[in-house]
C-alpha cells in the first residue's frame, strides 16, 4: 500500500465557514407588556397573542373588539388553549405597497400607531378571504353564549386605543353575546383587555359594527348550529374541517364567510392528526404556512416563484394541506373571494387571500403555539422582504420580533427560526463570520467534527454514501485495477463499505486506488494521511489490494487532470499491470455546490472530470433551489427547506435518543452543521456564498452540458435505501423517490437529497 | 422400598427404552452446536448463560455464522467462502450479529409491531440484507481502528441509529 502525504495544489478560493451561533436576544421584551400580560392572564393564549412579539405591547393594533371577542370564545371553549386566529393573521406580512412603512406597519405591531393608516386598513372593503373568519364563527357557534361583562372590559379596554371609537355597543351585542363569552372568560381583566385589543389586531371600523355584527349572526345562522354543537370542545373543531381565516377585517371577513356559506363548500380533507404535544405535526403546519402565504403574495406581491415540492403533501398531516388546492392556481371560486383593494389593506388581508387561495376547506388546528408559529413565519418572511428592500429599520424591528417569537416555539421550528433569525440579524447588521481560508484554527476540523455528527443523525449522508458506493460498484463490475477519486474526503466514512462490498464481490476484490481531495488544514495536521492510513489498515484486514493518495486544494478548480491521473505506474511492478487500463470514479458528495460561488469553477471541474475519463461520476447534492432569484426567494425556499430538514432530524431517529447524551449531542451538533449552512444561504453574498444548492433539474442541465449522460441508477441502490431507512427510527417519515434514473431521499414528500450518476455522454 | 423401586424403574426404564437411545446432549458438541444454530441471536445468547460448554459452543463462529444467515436476506449466494474471510477480519460473525444484525432485527420488528399500516414504499424493504448489514459493520469496524500515534478518536457512532428506540409518534 503506497501512502503519499498531501500534495497542496494551489490557492484557490475554497472557502472557508465559520461561524459560532449567536443568539439574537431580542431587548424588546420589557416592552412587551402586551405579551407578558397575556401570558400571564390567558395561558391558553400564549404569547401568539402578546401584541405581536417584539412590536410592543400598545403599538399599531388598531384592532376591533369584535376579533378579540370571536378570539376569545374560541379560546372559552372547553378543552385546549384556542390561539387568536386574528392576532396571528394580523402578523401576516403585508403585500409590498408602494410605501414600505406601511407595509411593516401593517406587519406585526409596531410601536408607532398609524391612526390614520388604521383607518384606511378598516375601509378596505372586501379584500379579506375569509377563510380563518369562518373558523372563527363556528367557533362562535360551538362556544354558546358568551358573557356580556367581559365584553364590556374588552369595550373599555378598546377605548384606550387612539382611532377606536365606540365599540359596537349595544348594536352588534346581540351578535355578539356568544363571541364575546370565551375571550373573555380567559381572564381578560382590564389591563388585559387593552393588550387582547392589540394583540389580536382586528380591525373594524367603528361605523360598520353595526352592519358586521348584523352579517355575523347571519353567519351564525348560515352555518347552522347543528355543525358546531356537536362541537364542544375545541378538539373537535380542530378535527373538523375549519379553515383558519383572519377575522382582522371584519366586514369583508363576514361578507366573505357569507359569500362562502353560500356557495357550496367544497370537498373537506380528512381532520389532522391534532396532537398538541406532537411537534411534527407543528411543523408541518409551520412548512404549510409559508406556502400559504406565498401563494398569496403571488397575488398580491410581485410574482414570486412557487415552490413545487408542494405538491402530494400528506392531506391528513397538514394544518393547511390538500394538495390539489394548494397546486391549483387560485380557482374561480378562490378568485371569487379574492379581493384586491387598492387602498392598503388589513395586515391580515393578504394572509386571509393566502388561507383562501390555498383551499377553502382546510382543516385548521387553532393552538397558541401555533399561532405563535405561524405569526414566527409571517415574521421572517416580511422580514427577508425587508432586507431585500433595504428597509433597515423594519427588518430591525422584525427580526427582534423573530427572536421573541421563537423563543414561544419548541422543537424544530424554535431553532429553525433561531437560526434563521441569527442570519438575518448577520446580514442585517453586517456582521459576518469572516470566511475563507485561514479564518479559524479549528474551523476545517470543527467542519469536520459537525460533518460527523449529521452522518451518524440521520440517513442522508448514509444514503449518499451508500448510493454512489452501489454505483460505482456496479461500474467497476469486471473491472481488475480501479481507482475512486473522492472530491471531499473528510474522515472517508463512505470507503468502508466499497471496500468490503468490492472484497466480497464475484471474482474476488479488484486493486483498489484511492485518491482523496480534501481542504488545507489550518493546524498542519495532515488529516488526509490519517484518513488513508486508516483505510489502509482496514483494506489489510480484508485482503483488498490498496492504494491512497491525499490532495489538498483550497478549491477543486484547482485540480488538474494530471495530478489526478499521474504517478499512475510508479507503485506498480510488472508490465501486465500497466497494459490494463484503470477504471475511474469520480464521487462528490455536496461538494460541487460550491463551486458555483465563483464563476466557471464548476465548467473547470467538470473538464477536469471529463478528461480523467471516469467510467461513473456520482453526484450527490441537496435538492433545493438556494442559488437562483432574488434574496426573498431564496429565503423562503430555504427556510421551507431547513423546515424541512429539521424536523426529519427532530422525528427521526435522533428524537427518540435525546436522553442519550450522544445521541443528544448528534442531533445537536447536526443543528449548529445545518445553522451554519443556513448563515450561508442567507447572510453572505457573492463568493462568500458557498452553499449554493440547486436542484436535480439543475444539475442535470450543467452535467449534459458538461459533456456527461445521466447513467440511471439501479434497483439494487433503491432497495438498498430502502432497507437502509427501514432501519431509522421514524423510518415512516422518510421517502425514497426514484426520478429519471436517479435517487432522492426526503422527508414525507419533500425530496431533500438527490443522488445521481453520470457517464461521459457519447460511451467510451 | 424406594430404594427398592428405584431400581426396578430404572431397569423397567431401561428395557422400557431399549428401542430409544439416550443422547445427552452435553456429549456431542457438534450436535449441540447444529441445535444452536437454529435459535435467534437472543436465545442463543441466553442459551450461552447455561453452562461452560453451552458456553463455548455458543460463541463458535459458525454458531453465529448460521445464526446470521438464517435472520439475513442474502442476496447473491456465490463467494460464501469470500464471505466468511472478511466477516472474520472484520470482527466475526457473532460481533456481526451483535453490532448490526441483531438491532436491525429489532428495529424492524418494531416498527412492524406498529402495525401493518407503514408506508408502502418501504414495506417491501422489511428485511436486512447481508450486504448491508455488512456495510454497516465495515464502518464500524473502520471508526474503530486506531489512527496514525493512536490519536483520541471519538467512539464510534455510526451505528448509534439502529440503537436508538424507536420513535413511536
Amino acid at each position: 500500500m503506497g501512502r503519499r502525504h498531501g500534495e497542496k495544489v494551489g490557492a484557490g478560493g475554497r472557502v472557508v465557514q465559520e461561524a459560532r451561533p449567536q443568539r439574537i436576544t431580542s431587548p424588546a421584551v420589557t416592552a412587551n407588556r402586551a405579551e407578558g400580560n397575556l401570558t400571564a392572564s390567558e395561558q391558553d393564549a400564549g404569547p401568539g397573542g402578546g401584541g405581536g412579539g417584539g412590536g410592543g405591547g400598545g403599538g399599531g393594533c388598531r384592532r376591533g373588539p369584535d376579533e378579540r371577542l370571536r378570539d376569545g370564545d374560541s379560546r372559552a371553549s372547553p378543552s385546549c388553549a384556542s390561539a387568536e386566529p386574528g392576532s396571528l393573521l394580523s402578523s401576516m406580512p403585508e403585500p409590498p405597497r408602494s410605501d414600505p412603512n406601511s407595509m411593516i406597519h401593517r406587519l406585526l405591531p409596531v410601536p408607532d400607531p398609524v391612526p390614520t393608516k388604521s383607518q384606511n386598513v378598516l375601509s378596505g372593503p372586501d379584500c379579506d378571504e375569509l377563510p380563518y373568519k369562518k373558523n372563527i364563527s363556528r367557533k362562535f357557534c360551538g362556544a354558546g353564549s358568551g358573557s356580556s361583562s367581559s365584553w364590556r372590559r374588552l369595550q373599555s379596554g378598546s377605548m384606550k386605543r387612539e382611532h377606536q371609537g365606540d365599540w359596537y355597543g349595544g348594536a352588534v351585542e346581540g351578535g355578539e353575546q356568544e363571541k364575546g363569552k370565551g375571550m373573555m372568560g380567559v381572564g381578560a381583566e382590564d389591563e388585559d383587555v387593552d393588550e387582547l385589543l392589540a394583540a389580536l389586531g382586528y380591525k373594524v371600523r367603528s361605523s360598520d359594527m353595526a352592519d358586521v355584527a348584523q352579517k355575523l349572526e347571519q353567519a351564525e345562522m348560515a352555518m347552522g348550529t347543528g355543525i358546531a354543537a356537536s362541537d364542544d370542545a375545541l378538539l373537535s373543531h380542530l378535527a373538523a374541517d375549519t379553515v383558519h381565516y383572519n377575522p382582522s377585517d371584519i366586514s369583508t371577513w363576514v361578507d366573505n364567510l357569507l359569500s362562502e356559506l353560500n356557495a357550496p363548500p367544497p370537498p373537506l380533507s380528512p381532520p389532522p392528526r391534532f396532537d398538541d404535544s406532537s411537534s411534527l405535526d407543528r411543523q408541518n403546519r409551520f412548512l404549510e404556512l409559508p406556502l400559504v402565504t406565498r401563494r398569496a403574495s403571488a397575488e398580491v406581491y410581485e410574482p414570486m416563484p412557487v415552490p413545487a415540492p408542494p405538491a402530494g403533501r400528506a392531506t391528513g398531516r397538514f394544518a393547511f394541506g390538500s394538495d390539489s388546492q394548494l397546486d391549483v392556481a387560485p380557482s374561480p371560486r378562490d378568485s371569487k373571494r379574492i379581493k384586491f383593494c387598492s387602498s392598503p389593506p388589513s395586515s391580515s388581508s393578504s394572509t386571509t387571500d393566502a388561507a383562501t387561495s390555498a383551499a377553502s376547506p382546510l382543516p385548521v388546528v387553532v393552538v397558541d403555539t401555533q399561532e405563535a408559529g405561524i405569526r414566527l413565519v409571517h415574521a421572517l418572511l416580511a422580514c427577508a422582504e425587508a432586507v431585500q428592500q433595504e428597509n433597515l429599520k423594519a427588518s430591525d424591528t422584525l427580526v427582534k420580533q423573530i427572536s421573541v417569537l421563537a423563543a414561544s416555539q419548541g422543537g424544530a421550528m424554535r431553532k429553525v427560526a433561531g437560526y434563521f433569525a441569527e442570519a438575518l440579524a448577520r446580514r442585517i447588521y453586517r456582521r459576518l463570520p469572516r470566511v475563507g481560508v485561514g479564518s479559524s484554527f479549528d474551523s476545517v476540523a470543527f467542519d469536520d467534527m459537525l460533518h460527523m455528527h449529521f452522518y451518524e443523525s440521520g440517513p442522508y449522508l448514509k444514503f449518499a454514501h451508500f448510493t454512489a458506493n452501489q454505483a460505482i460498484l456496479e461500474a467497476f463490475a469486471g473491472c481488475r485495477r480501479v481507482h475512486v477519486i473522492d472530491f471531499g474526503m473528510r474522515q472517508g466514512l463512505q470507503w468502508p463499505a466499497l471496500l468490503q462490498a468490492l472484497a466480497l464481490r464475484p471474482g474476488g476484490p479488484p486493486s483498489f486506488r484511492l485518491t482523496g481531495i480534501g481542504p488545507p488544514q489550518p493546524d498542519n495536521s495532515d488529516a488526509l494521511q490519517e484518513v488513508g492510513w486508516k483505510l489502509a489498515q482496514l483494506a489489510e484486514t480484508i485482503r483488498v489490494d490498496f492504494n491512497y493518495r491525499g490532495f489538498v486544494a483550497t478549491s477543486l478548480a484547482d485540480l488538474e487532470p494530471y495530478m489526478l491521473l499521474g504517478q499512475d505506474t510508479d507503485d506498480r511492478v510488472g508490465a501486465d499491470d500497466i497494459d490494463e487500463p484503470e477504471a475511474v470514479a469520480v464521487n462528490s458528495v455536496l461538494e460541487l455546490h460550491q463551486l458555483l460561488a465563483r464563476p466557471g469553477s464548476l465548467e473547470k471541474v467538470l473538464r477536469t472530470v471529463r478528461a480523467v475519463r471516469p467510467r461513473i461520476v456520482t453526484v450527490v447534492e441537496q435538492e433545493a433551489n438556494h442559488n437562483a432569484g432574488t434574496f426573498q426567494e431564496r429565503f423562503t425556499e430555504a427556510l421551507h427547506y431547513y423546515s424541512t430538514m429539521f424536523d426529519s432530524l427532530e422525528g427521526g431517529a435522533a428524537a427518540a435518543a435525546t436522553a442519550d447524551s450522544a445521541g443528544g449531542r448528534d442531533l445537536t451538533m447536526s443543528e449548529v452543521y445545518l445553522g451554519r449552512q443556513i448563515c450561508n444561504v442567507v447572510a453572505h453574498e457573492g463568493a462568500d456564498r458557498t452553499e449554493r444548492h440547486e436542484t436535480l433539474a439543475q444539475w442535470r442541465g450543467r452535467m449534459t452540458s458538461a459533456g456527461f449522460e445521466s447513467a440511471p441508477i439501479g434497483s439494487n441502490a433503491f432497495k438498498q435505501a430502502s432497507m437502509l431507512l427501514a432501519l431509522f427510527a421514524g423510518g415512516d417519515g422518510y421517502r425514497v423517490e426514484e426520478r429519471e434514473g436517479c435517487l432522492t431521499l426526503g422527508w414525507h414528500t419533500r425530496p431533500l437529497i438527490a443522488a445521481s450518476a453520470w457517464r461521459i455522454a457519447g460511451g467510451p | 422400598m424406594m430404594m427398592l423401586l428405584l431400581p426396578h424403574r430404572e431397569e423397567e426404564e431401561e428395557g422400557g427404552a431399549a428401542g430409544r437411545r439416550r443422547f445427552p446432549i452435553n456429549d456431542n458438541a457438534d450436535l449441540l452446536a447444529e441445535v444452536l444454530g437454529r435459535l435467534d441471536g437472543r436465545s442463543l445468547a441466553v442459551a450461552g448463560c447455561v453452562c461452560r460448554l453451552w458456553s463455548a459452543v455458543g460463541r463458535r463462529e459458525a454458531v453465529w455464522e448460521a445464526v446470521c444467515h438464517r435472520h439475513v436476506a442474502v442476496g447473491r449466494a456465490g463467494a460464501a467462502g469470500g464471505t466468511r474471510s472478511v466477516v472474520a477480519a472484520l470482527g466475526g460473525y457473532r460481533r456481526l450479529y451483535r453490532l448490526c444484525i441483531g438491532p436491525a432485527l429489532d428495529r424492524l420488528a418494531g416498527v412492524r409491531r406498529q402495525g401493518p399500516a407503514v408506508s408502502s414504499s418501504s414495506s417491501a424493504a422489511r428485511h436486512v440484507s447481508l450486504s448491508l448489514a455488512l456495510s454497516l459493520f465495515s464502518i464500524d469496524c473502520y471508526e474503530r481502528l486506531g489512527g496514525v500515534g493512536g490519536r483520541q478518536q471519538q467512539p464510534p457512532a455510526s451505528l448509534l441509529f439502529l440503537c436508538k428506540p424507536v420513535d413511536v409518534s
